[in-house]
């Protein structure tokens, strides 16, 4: 895997990016440096990006509105029914309650997906009625948790259109669906709705394969969505996957971002926010920037290989607190062209690393794909 | 002159391995180890390897089926969870680590201990028989999902 991944990566970063570009140690990020190239791209290593990351828990990324705003964010709540597990449930209330006392309150709330954890019809219900006690309007895209079991229809019931559009204070907001078109897995092998979902929501499982995409069909309605629209006015992703090239194997991507790319390369300000990595991810490539955001369930670990350059990661959680590691987003969006994020995570002060202890990855590790899932009684 | 002396060495240890040799021929299985590795054994060693790795697999992503078959379908979890739902590809469970002061349990720990208390606090079920099958596959799994990493014992 590792030699496909580095040869694809090269050819993602020959594709999008400029060479060799590296940021001053001076360096603040915001929107306007990075538009005028300092990429960091190369031989930067972890030491490196902690002396020059801003210490803070809120990104400048820079966009225009006409009016200041702020809109929340929550995903990733991977509810199973009440009676089975109850600290997602009450992670679900703990946000949503804070969420509502936002004040000045945001003008509205992203469903980043993965409402449910196996797509039922009860999780999906639930999912719905604890955030109703956020009052202000909801977007809502699907995970891929919430899609596999009956393809959508629960959640197409409930929630509608998946993908959509719209302005707002000078901003132009488009939701994608990079869910529900994955290669067919299941026809061939006779499986129940229960077995496909199964092997969806197993994260590292080899049968769904690639399943991430945001689709020809879908690649054309985001292009006419944006026709009508000033390529130096702000525009805001949001999608599940990340819409580049994180780790495929944990489908941490989707397998046409070089087509996303190509459609965005004419606007001048795009932010990607995803949900679906379960941590905190920065990255720009080309004009995209993307900003992954905390799940209120439980936090992934750092892929072992691929993490952006420009991640200044999260600290390492620990795993006998609940509420560690998770949380929500609020984002505030300025009328001086900027936009910022806060990641809310509830069991820390410190979001990011502070030391190489701190990262997940500093016991260096080599793993592989997992064999059960492709032998009997799978097969 | 070196070189004699250690055949005379050599020879006056010989009697006592002979002994020892035989008294494991009468005390157990040891002719594998008269005659060179045959391919068919390392084939059936690795065999016996690789169906734990897949008991192992199926018990860390929550296969119920395998779960009841090595009786532990009421102790690995009581949420929903299973271990790869945080440790995809049994990252991040760094067994090249143990053992060491694991600081969860606030003791010098194995990465069986550590898989216990996974089982007992994330996951809100009941510990296992650190001596039982399923852990042994657990082991197996985790392992050979890390193979390749250095080890680094004691490192938090
Ligand atoms: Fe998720
Ligand atoms: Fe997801």
């Amino acid at each position: 895997m590792s030699d496909e991944l580095d040869r694809i990566r090269r050819e993602m970063h020959s594709v999008l990016q400029p060479e060799g570009v590296r940021p001053d140690d001076s360096l603040k990020i915001t929107r306007r440096t990075f538009i005028h190239g300092s990429l960091i791209f190369g031989a930067a290593t972890v030491g490196q990006a902690f002396a020059w990351w801003p210490l803070l828990n809120t990104l400048d990324i820079a966009h225009a509105a006409e009016t200041p705003f702020k809109f929340a964010w929550i995903s990733d709540t991977h509810l199973y029914p009440r009676s089975l597990n109850t600290r997602f449930v009450d992670k679900v209330v703990r946000a949503a309650q804070e969420v509502q006392a936002m004040d000045p309150p945001a003008d509205f709330l992203i469903f980043g997906g993965d409402l449910a954890q196996l797509g039922k019809i009860e999780e999906l219900e639930l999912g719905v009625d604890l955030l109703k006690e956020i009052k202000i309007p909801q977007h809502y895209i699907p995970g891929e948790h919430d899609w596999y079991l009956d393809m959508g229809k629960k959640w197409g019931e409930l929630f509608g259109q998946p993908n959509w559009t719209f302005d707002h204070k000078g901003v132009r907001f488009i939701g994608l669906d990079t869910v529900s078109r994955g290669p067919d897995y299941w026809t061939a092998k006779n499986m129940t709705p229960e077995e496909r979902m199964g092997h969806m929501a197993t994260l590292d499982g080899t049968v769904a394969g690639p399943w991430a995409g945001v689709g020809r069909d879908q690649l054309d309605w985001m292009e006419k969505t944006l026709a009508d629209w000033d390529k130096q006015r702000p525009v805001v992703i949001f999608s599940h996957n990340p819409l580049y090239e994180y780790y495929p194997p944990w489908n941490f991507w989707v397998r046409d971002w070089r087509e996303v790319h190509e459609v965005l390369k004419p606007y001048a300000k795009v932010t990607n926010i995803h949900g679906h990595v379960h941590q905190v991810l920065y990255n720009e490539i080309g004009t995209l920037r993307s900003i992954g955001m905390l799940a209120t369930s439980w936090p992934w670990p750092y892929a072992p290989e691929g993490l952006p350059k420009l991640t200044k990661p999260m600290i390492r959680v620990d795993p006998g607190d609940p509420y560690d590691g998770v949380g929500w987003s609020k984002i505030d969006v300025a009328a001086n062209d900027q936009l910022e994020t806060e990641y809310i995570m509830w069991g820390r002060k410190e979001v990011f690393v502070q030391s190489p202890e701190d990262h997940d990855k500093h016991v260096s590790e080599v793993i592989r794909p997992r064999i059960a899932d492709n032998m009997w009684p799978y097969r | 002159m070196t070189t004699h002396s250690k055949i005379r060495c050599s020879l006056r240890r010989f009697p006592l391995i002979g002994g020892i040799a035989i008294a494991a021929v009468f005390a157990g299985p040891t002719s594998a180890h008269k005659d060179p590795v045959k391919p068919e054994q390392l084939k059936a060693y690795q065999e016996v390897f690789m169906e734990e790795v897949r008991k192992g697999d199926l018990l860390f992503h929550g296969d119920q089926k395998m779960a009841e078959q090595l009786g532990v379908a009421d102790d690995l979890s009581k949420t929903g969870m299973a271990c790869a739902m945080c440790h995809p590809m049994a990252s991040d469970t760094h067994p090249q680590s143990f053992p060491k002061f694991q600081a969860q349990i606030a003791k010098f720990a194995t990465l069986r201990d550590m898989i216990n208390w996974c089982i007992e606090k994330p996951n809100q079920g009941v510990k296992i028989d650190p001596e039982s099958e399923a852990m042994k596959a657990l082991e197996a799994y985790i392992t050979w999902s890390n193979t390749g990493s250095v080890l680094q014992p004691g490192k938090f």
